[in-house]
């Protein structure tokens, strides 16, 4: 039992008054080193830890604590972890998925929230939060009209600080990029990393698509949208680096197939690819066990794997290593380097979630673009 | 013959006057005789002092300048003062060291070139100071002529794109050799033979150093020489205007930045002869450009650790040092191994560690004052920079 609770149960069950004093002074979850407990409070019939971890039960159970309304359950969780969670709670025939009430660390993404256990030896890193000090870049938007979609298109565009017409700067493509400006604090990040000179000043590109499960899998009119209508209309009013070493894709996920892809349609038009938690989905023999979502991620990556080519100088790749993806992200790695491409790949402990994505973007944005914090002595 | 030439010869430095030459040459070495006898420095002490040979090697860079300046002051120059400072932030000592100067009523000229846009915002500087300030804003002038020029801005651009180029195909052969010269100096083994292997390892980096620094200087070289008249047609106003504003003040201030923008003006407007006329204070980048190279560092970018690197030359004000603003932080100052390699590799130039708080003052090439400056040495430590 955790040393807390062991403390509030030592002269048996608390009462109400001493589990609410408890409550209030911890800090939830309880992490004993690499022993984390979950807590809560309340009458039901079953509680379950959710953390979609690759490698634990889907659902981890909760045990009554003797006497109280408490639940508790304890996992191991190695040192640096940072895990998204939540309680399901069954009362009464109902189940529902709940936040931590205890916790208010919480992370959001598309689809809601989850709350955020963050294992011993993990700590957000400093430059993810807003530095007063740094100067701020500015966002617009822009609509792109689109002949490959045939739809119009928004395009957020992320402007350094201190951003003059006359300077050339090197482009970055963001997939999903609304969601890492929301989720993974891109904004905060760029300006952050402009400011300590770790990167560049550089503009981003950030799209959206209304479908990317089939537009970011694989499919070829998005890399013909990449490279030949969002890169002139950007080329067109922006003065860029005309080099592949200033150009690059980004994307997490389905966005790291889509990066890929698109770079690999057009060889030597980006030279930098910063993937994350890519979905590359592939078979040796047979068909891909990942549901039919996946096939033309799996057809394109089977593709690719047997005629990789050079789809850009510098490739940095993460992945969390508690999801499954993390097979294919490793399997990947010595493809590319068999190339003589450049690979930096690391992996997390983390899972497939936007800021983990964040959490990585200082290890891959400057490796790919350094700034010049090399040539700089204030 | 050559190549061994390469690996010898030295730039005795340290005094006002230097030359290149090589101590295993009989003919080179006569001619340094009497300078040594002079001073009463024995050849095997000036070969340990060029060769940086630990032993009493401080003792002898300070014994040797301190004789040259005594002995042979009559052939050089007065000099005004040089004040370096490291960064100010967090410690802020400009003050100090101005008044120092008894500089009472100003006005100072300042180069903040290496702040790029940010050049002339140089508020904070004028209420440290308390005395009149006038920026020479030489990024903004260049970038103002280059806009007007569009055939030299090209040829400039080009001339940029070349020094990359240089920078990066310098880099693609110091990484092996800096590699093979680190596991050297880590390696165990029969002490002689260790050593040879060392030593050779070393003089190739110098080797490689000598040849990137020519190949840049030939870079800058072609481009005067092709687009003098340009760059005087489009300069020439400008460079009249700041011998003007220069003649008026009482001293140059240079702050930090970005060196290679910082070396780049100053190359650009000829400033090295005015800033020998004038008492400067400069601090980090500017510190760097005095020196006769300007050396790159930083082991702890987010890449990971990166071996030094010449950048090119400097106005060559101070010969014999190399500065290194913000060591502390910038230098992975406990690990032996690498800070022996820097400072066996540039030597017989003194790798001085200028951090926040430091001021070390120059006459001539001279050090006659320095405060918590410390210094690379040959055993792989740091310590404290003492004045003779």
């Amino acid at each position: 039992m955790n040393p807390s609770l062991r403390k509030l149960f030592r002269k048996g069950a608390p009462g109400s008054g001493d589990i609410e004093a408890f409550i209030r002074e911890t800090s939830f979850p309880l992490v004993d080193g690499s022993d984390v407990t979950f807590v809560y409070r309340g009458n039901a019939d079953a509680v379950y830890l959710r953390c979609w971890i690759s490698g634990l039960d889907t659902a981890q159970p909760f045990q009554a604590l003797a006497g109280t309304d408490l639940w508790a359950t304890t996992i191991d969780l190695p040192k640096g972890s940072r895990i998204e969670y939540k309680f399901e709670v069954v009362a009464n025939g109902n189940r529902e998925l709940v936040l931590d009430p205890f916790n208010d660390v919480v992370a959001h993404d598309p689809f809601g929230a989850n709350s955020v256990c963050q294992g011993f030896g993990y700590e957000r890193p400093p430059w993810t939060e807003t530095d007063p000090e740094a100067r701020t870049g500015s966002i617009q938007t822009l609509h792109i009209d689109s002949k490959v979609f045939k739809d119009s298109r928004d395009v957020q565009i992320y402007l350094p600080a201190r951003f003059r017409s006359t300077q050339r700067y090197p482009l970055l493509i963001v997939h999903d990029g609304p969601d890492y400006l929301h989720y993974a604090a891109l904004s905060t990040v760029l300006d952050n990393l402009i400011q300590a000179l770790e990167i560049p000043k550089m503009i981003v590109a950030m799209i959206q698509s209304p479908d990317r499960l089939k537009e970011y899998g694989g499919d070829d009119r998005h890399a013909a949208f990449i490279a030949e209508e969002l890169l002139p209309f950007m080329t067109e009013r922006f003065s860029l680096i005309d080099e592949p070493a200033a150009r690059g894709l980004m994307g997490a996920s389905f966005g790291g197939v889509a990066s890929l892809h698109a770079a690999w349609q057009y060889p030597e038009l980006f030279g930098r690819l910063l993937l994350q938690s890519g979905s590359f989905a592939f078979s040796d023999i047979g068909r891909h066990k990942r549901g039919p979502v996946f096939d033309s991620v799996a057809r394109f990556m089977n593709a690719f794997r047997e005629a990789p080519g050079l789809p850009a100088n510098k490739i940095y790749m993460s992945c969390g290593i508690y999801e499954s993806l993390i097979y294919e992200n490793r399997s990947l790695v010595p493809r590319l380097q068999a190339q003589g491409i450049d690979v930096r790949f690391e992996e997390a402990r983390d899972a497939h979630n936007w800021e983990n994505w964040r959490d990585r973007l200082r290890n891959g944005l400057p490796w790919l673009f350094p700034g010049p914090l090399w040539m700089v002595y204030e | 013959m050559d190549g061994r030439r390469d690996d010898h010869s030295k730039i005795a430095a340290g005094s006002r006057f230097y030359a290149r030459f090589d101590y295993r040459d009989p003919i080179s070495y006569r001619g340094w005789k009497p300078l040594l006898r002079a001073v009463r420095l024995p050849r095997s002490d000036f070969i340990s002092r060029l060769d940086a040979v630990p032993v009493r090697s401080r003792a002898v860079v300070s014994c040797f300048d301190a004789h040259v300046c005594r002995h042979f002051s009559h052939m050089t120059e007065p000099r005004p003062v040089h004040l370096l400072l490291g960064p100010q932030r967090p410690t802020i000592n400009l003050v100090d060291t101005v008044a120092a100067l008894r500089i009472s009523n100003g006005p100072i000229a300042v180069i903040s070139a290496g702040m790029q846009e940010a050049e002339g915002d140089i508020g904070h500087v004028q209420e440290a100071v308390g005395l009149p300030l006038s920026d020479l804003h030489l990024y903004h002038r260049a970038q103002k002529a280059f806009q007007e020029d569009t055939r030299l801005r090209e040829a400039y651009r080009q001339r940029q794109e070349h020094l990359k180029d240089q920078q990066r195909l310098y880099r693609l052969r110091l990484k092996q050799l800096a590699i093979a010269a680190r596991t050297l100096l880590a390696a165990s083994g029969e002490a002689d033979m260790l050593a040879a292997e060392q030593r050779h390892a070393i003089a190739q980096l110098r080797a490689l150093d000598r040849h990137h620094l020519q190949r840049t200087e030939t870079l800058h070289d072609h481009f005067e020489q092709e687009f003098g008249a340009e760059i005087q047609a489009a300069l020439g106003r400008h460079v009249d205007e700041i011998r003007e504003v220069v003649d008026s003040c009482q001293a140059i201030l240079i702050t930090g930045g970005n060196v290679a923008i910082l070396l780049d003006r100053l190359r650009l407007f000829g400033m090295t002869r005015l800033l020998r006329q004038k008492p400067v204070v400069a601090w980090s980048a500017g510190a760097m450009a005095l020196a006769e190279r300007v050396v790159l560092f930083h082991d702890r970018t987010p890449q990971g650790r990166r071996d030094p690197e010449v950048l090119g030359a400097g106005c060559g004000l101070l010969p014999g040092f190399v500065f290194l603003p913000d060591a502390r932080h910038r230098l992975l100052v406990k690990n032996r191994n690498r800070i022996e390699l820097f400072c066996r590799r540039f030597s017989p130039e003194l790798c001085v560690a200028l951090d926040s708080g430091s001021a070390l003052q120059f006459e001539g090439a001279r050090i006659t004052a320095a405060e918590a400056v410390r210094h690379l040495k040959r055993d792989g430590r740091l310590s404290k920079l003492r004045v003779s």
